[in-house]
């Protein structure tokens, strides 16, 4: 409750500043103070228990441990990326203290829809998490590539949103409860009532659409390519992450008891996922590229979650939203820096700067999920989970191989990283735009993606609070 | 408390909507009355002068379909999302007693959010004609 | 009236939009796709809401057969949202382009 009140309140803060103020350095300031003050806030709720702005909600949102230590997560990994990424955010266009304030609104979507306890909120959370995301790919008006991204999001975006609805559309007539709340939708006795199949079966398409799962991923290379890169790396880990996140409580809560009809069609979405994300980004030239697949291809992991939903599961994802949101914040802030995106641009990067080398490493590690780093304990849990369910163990055996596929693509940037001569004489990234600061930001990055890998308990002990 | 948006009856028959359809036939046949009506009973001068479209008595100048600065698609785009938001008011007039002074706040902090977005397009130039 | 007919027409012009949206080419059209699949389901919405209306289970729950009534006031809200944003990203492209055929956007394959 807490957040998404206050990150509203942050955004419009942020929209005048930029209508009042003509300083270029004060948003970034103003954006980590109230992302810090975003991090305070919901951890206080989530110790406390009672919310500051305490609304009569009509029962309309979930407030639970569970779901605000996702938030924390959330919040956290705003936190870095402002702090990592917000000399990049100045470097977009003029219009700088608006960006910020279109990430507080995005922040404001995340935080509904991983409290929502009714479909009309979920909605709701979904549409404001979207919205501002249109604007901030095109971000960058005079390049033709960010105007077509946009314009591809936009529309790709409003389409799902038609077809999220219809699905609500339906749930709401075959419900006899007559009730949007996910809690009060009653299944039937037996088999589901074909109203209520039709729209599980649209509802599964729309939010697969959104978290750019397979067959409905096309969108997403295209669209990660084509944003300004600081965007990209907001969109790829906070909001997929949040996209993710409401679409296991939605499915768990309301359609959990009834898992036997619709695990089929996940099935064949996680692998379709997996196969596509994996093997198209192995043929990837431009690592920014490279790691819109890669993120299609984590995605099919995040949706084992759906697939086993149990305890193990929960604790799964908000252990994997954040190993794969600091991973990926990590390697997106070293590649900004560089000059050049594709994978020879890393060519000697560690005989240049040795740290960011070194960081960059740790963070492609986490990725594939080497022993030790955040991603292990992450696809570890997921897996586990998997196991739990009980069902279909070979997609379990399908998830490993994968994995060990995309081994071959994270290692090539290694290799380049520190095998390789630097291909031209200019160096990899300018030194003047890598700053004391942002060294020892990268450093914590690590640092907490291998204290992570060691002791995932911290995260997990908070979310059953 | 029960809020409904519309007063839904239990049973709904079909002489239910009979004033109403009344009410379309009343119109129907007073337009057409006063159409067909002014036409038969009006004077007639055809000149080519009478012939024109009418622009405020200003000369024609041309065609309609011309490309049009992008100033006009900006106040459009701003008059789309500030005229559908009032669609809100609806509910809270049909619940305006129910809800009490509860509801108004809702309503003012509403309306102050409105206000909040207008100034800021305000200071930003959105409205701003001559350059 | 029975409820199927409203579902068939809904339906009817849920899959005219979709259809648009994959075949017609100008990115307005497109647009104007999405806004009938989105106004499809409000029509339903509403036919649903009637229909829980004077079912005797949906009287005896503690929720309203009002409420998507008022679900449908916000999809007109974010479709305005969504119109604006839109229509924006629209004309900053066909500044860009001098087009706004969906078919152009093809220059981010490679």
């Amino acid at each position: 409750m807490n957040a998404i009140i206050f990150s509203a309140i942050w955004g419009v803060l942020m929209m005048f500043t930029g209508a009042f103020v003509q300083s270029k350095t004060l948003p970034k300031y103003l954006a980590i103070t109230g992302a810090a003050l975003l991090f305070l806030l919901n951890g206080i709720e989530l110790y406390n228990g009672t919310p500051i702005f305490n609304i009569n909600g009509m029962n309309m949102l979930a407030i639970t441990s569970m779901n605000l230590t996702f938030l924390e997560v959330i919040f956290a990994a705003t936190l870095l990326f402002f702090m990592l990424s917000g000399r990049d955010v100045e470097r977009v266009g003029e219009h700088v203290s608006e960006y910020f304030a279109l990430i507080f609104f995005v922040l404001c979507g995340v935080s509904l829809s991983s409290t929502y306890n009714t479909l009309l909120l979920l909605f709701l959370g979904i549409e404001i998490m979207s919205i501002p995301l249109y604007v901030l790919t095109g971000a960058d008006k005079r390049n033709l590539k960010s105007n077509e991204a946009s314009l591809k999001y936009f529309l790709m975006g409003a389409f799902s949103t038609g077809i999220l609805l219809m699905g609500i559309a339906f749930i709401y007539g075959g419900n006899t409860n007559a009730s949007f709340y996910i809690d009060q939708i009653h299944l039937g006795v037996g088999k589901m009532p074909v109203m209520i199949t039709v729209g599980v079966v649209l509802l599964i398409i729309a939010l697969s659409f959104k978290v750019s799962a397979a067959p409905f991923h096309f969108w997403t290379p295209d669209v990660y390519d084509g944003a300004p890169t600081v965007f990209t790396s907001f969109m790829s880990t906070i909001v997929k992450a949040a996209g993710f996140f409401a679409f296991i409580r939605l499915f768990k809560t309301s359609f959990g008891p009834v898992q036997g009809q619709w695990q089929n069609l996940i099935v064949f979405i996680t692998v379709a996922t997996m196969l596509i994300g994996n093997v198209t980004a192995v043929f990837q030239q431009s690592v920014k590229r490279m790691l819109a697949y890669s993120s299609i291809a984590q995605a099919g992991f995040m949706l084992l979650a759906l697939f086993a939903l149990n305890q193990t599961a929960d604790d799964g994802i908000i252990l994997y939203s954040a190993a794969y949101s600091l991973a990926t914040i990590g390697i997106f802030a070293i590649l900004i820096k560089m000059n050049d995106y594709t994978i020879e641009g890393f060519n000697g990067l560690a005989k240049q700067q040795p740290l960011l080398g070194l960081v960059a490493t740790i963070c492609l590690l986490s990725l594939t999920g080497i022993p030790l780093t955040a991603g292990f304990t992450s696809k570890f849990f997921m897996l586990t989970a998997a196991v739990e369910n009980g069902h279909k163990f070979w997609v379990v055996i399908v998830a490993v191989i994968f994995a060990a596929i995309s081994a071959y693509y994270y290692f090539r940037v290694i290799q380049a990283i520190y095998f390789k001569e630097p291909s031209s004489a200019e160096p990899v990234i300018d030194a003047e735009r890598v700053s004391g600061s942002f060294k020892i930001l990268l450093a914590i990055t690590a640092i907490l993606i291998l204290i992570l890998g060691i002791y995932p308990e911290i995260l997990i002990g908070w979310a059953h609070h | 408390m029960d809020f409904f948006f519309l007063q839904v009856q239990a049973q709904n028959s079909a002489e239910n909507y009979f004033p109403i359809v009344i009410q379309i036939l009343f119109a129907i046949g007073l337009l057409t009355l006063m159409i067909f009506g002014s036409d038969l009973l009006g004077p007639k001068r055809k000149t080519a002068d009478k012939l024109q479209n009418f622009e405020s008595g200003i000369e024609i100048k041309g065609n309609a379909r011309q490309p049009i600065a992008i100033k006009y698609f900006l106040v459009a785009i701003l008059f789309v999302l500030f005229d559908v938001e009032v669609i809100f008011f609806y509910p809270y007039a049909i619940n305006f007693r129910a809800l009490k002074w509860e509801g108004f706040l809702a309503v003012v902090l509403f309306v102050s959010s409105f206000l909040a977005g207008f100034i800021y397009i305000f200071k930003k130039g959105a409205l701003k004609w001559e350059e | 009236m029975d409820i199927k007919a409203y579902i068939a027409l809904s339906l009817t012009l849920f899959t005219t939009g979709i259809i648009g949206v994959l075949v017609r080419r100008n990115a307005i059209i497109v647009f104007m796709c999405v806004e009938l699949m989105l106004n499809a389901v409000n029509l339903l919405l509403v036919a649903f809401s009637k229909m829980h209306a004077v079912s005797p289970a949906a009287k005896a729950s503690l929720t309203y057969a009002s409420d998507a009534q008022i679900f449908v006031f916000f999809i007109m809200i974010v479709a305005a949202a969504e119109v604006s944003v839109g229509l924006a990203i629209i004309v900053m492209m066909y500044r860009n382009t001098h087009s706004i055929d969906v078919n152009f956007l093809n220059r981010l394959k490679n």
